[in-house]
């Protein structure tokens, strides 16, 4: 992001706005950003507070009055982490390898009995938000089932459509967040993230890819492995 | 929160590996201009587009045109990294690209006026010497538009 300040200031277009990384952004010298200490994935801080983002936006404007530069600023707002009590629970009761146990036939199976539990959750999501930010695989739900499955237990080959096969990894996570996060209230994102991780089907699933991939004595195969899983999630088991 | 102090050693050194060299020659506009002057644009690099765009790529420098007057169920996000929150961005657009918050600002004469297209960029894995012609073609539509000001926001 920032070169692509210091390429529109270099043709005489202003610029300002947010850093999340400030070690990235020092080295780089911008011509001029405010750091703020919110997660990656967050550069206005919260959702759903339209006045906390006026102030980070109103402060990085301010910048532009400076006469010299680099210029980066320190926000000096934090973000507060969020009381257990105040947050919303998790909607759904899972019980990872229940579905193997009923008997519910491969990860296709598995996956599709779990998709059916969230779908309420994610209508209810998608009634609250107005929006849903599925879709960049343009394709079925269950079509993108199919590919994780046909990943977890096809060959990889070399043909094997990595592409469509991240597409269909982000659409279903976003179905599984969108889901989790339906109700109104305050979500706290790391547990959200726990549960998806640890205690979906969906999740295992995904570090069962991670492992497979990661494995895989083809380096493509082994470099798409960073795409499939985060590091938060695959910490000691050799995610980069 | 992202104070790199505050990180695992492992996310601190992936983090610390993307610092490089300082941008050269050093550039700078010192155009003092009131905010209720300026046309602003805003600039993602959070890999958001329409829906009926083609998703970015695992890497790509391309850019996604997004237009000025969209309504917010029209975005979507096709960023190719996995480590960074995304549910912040399924709550509320406007944590990752803010264009209610400057549209309330132009209502308020606080800001000029706004772009008549906004620009998008998936910034991972991607130098910058293979964003530099990108960004130039995109400096140069935004001056046709009369745009002065860019407002940039990453994930």
């Amino acid at each position: 992001m920032s070169a692509i300040a210091y390429f529109l200031e270099s043709e005489g277009i202003q610029t300002t706005g947010i850093s999340l990384v400030r070690e990235n952004t020092a080295a780089l010298e911008p011509p001029r950003f405010l750091w703020a200490s919110f997660p990656l994935g967050r550069p206005l801080g919260k959702p759903g507070d339209p006045a906390f983002q006026r102030r980070v936006i109103l402060a990085a404007l301010g910048l532009l009055e400076r006469g010299s530069g680099p210029v980066l600023e320190d926000y000096p707002e934090d973000v507060p982490e969020l009381a257990a009590e105040d947050t919303r629970a998790c909607p759904v009761s899972f019980a990872r390898g229940a579905g193997a146990q009923a008997g519910a036939a491969g990860w296709e199976g598995r996956l599709a009995a779990e998709l059916a539990l969230m779908g309420p959750w994610y209508a209810l999501s998608v009634r609250r938000r107005g929006r849903t930010t599925v879709g960049i695989a343009k394709a079925p739900l269950d079509a993108l089932i199919g590919r994780l499955a046909a990943a977890l237990e096809a060959p990889l080959l070399e043909g094997t459509d990595l592409k469509a096969l991240k597409y269909a990894l982000e659409d279903l996570k976003a179905y599984y967040q969108e889901a989790l996060t339906a109700q109104p209230g305050h979500h706290d994102f790391q547990e959200t993230a726990r549960v998806l991780w640890q205690e979906t089907e969906l999740g295992g699933a995904m570090l069962a890819l991670h492992e497979r991939f990661l494995g895989h004595e083809d380096r493509r195969f082994k470099a798409f492995a960073r795409g499939i899983a985060p590091r938060s999630q695959t910490r000691g088991r050799g995610g980069d | 929160m992202v104070r790199l102090a505050d990180l695992p050693p492992d996310e601190r050194q992936h983090l610390m590996a993307k610092n490089m060299e300082p941008l050269r020659p050093p550039v700078f506009v010192a155009t003092r201009k009131p905010l209720a002057q300026r046309r602003v644009a805003l600039i993602t690099t959070a890999g958001l587009h329409t829906r009926d765009e083609p998703s970015f790529d695992l890497m790509d420098a391309s850019y996604r045109v997004i237009p000025g007057d969209l309504r917010g169920d029209e975005l979507v996000m096709s960023h190719s990294s996995v480590n960074f929150d995304r549910s912040g961005f399924q709550e509320d657009l406007n944590v990752v690209f803010p264009i209610d918050r400057f549209r309330e600002l132009v209502d308020e004469g606080v800001v000029g006026s706004l772009a008549d297209v906004h620009f998008s960029f998936m910034g991972s894995l991607v130098l910058p010497p293979v964003l530099e012609a990108g960004a130039r073609h995109v400096a140069g539509l935004l001056r046709k538009d009369g745009v002065d000001t860019a407002f940039l926001t990453p994930v």
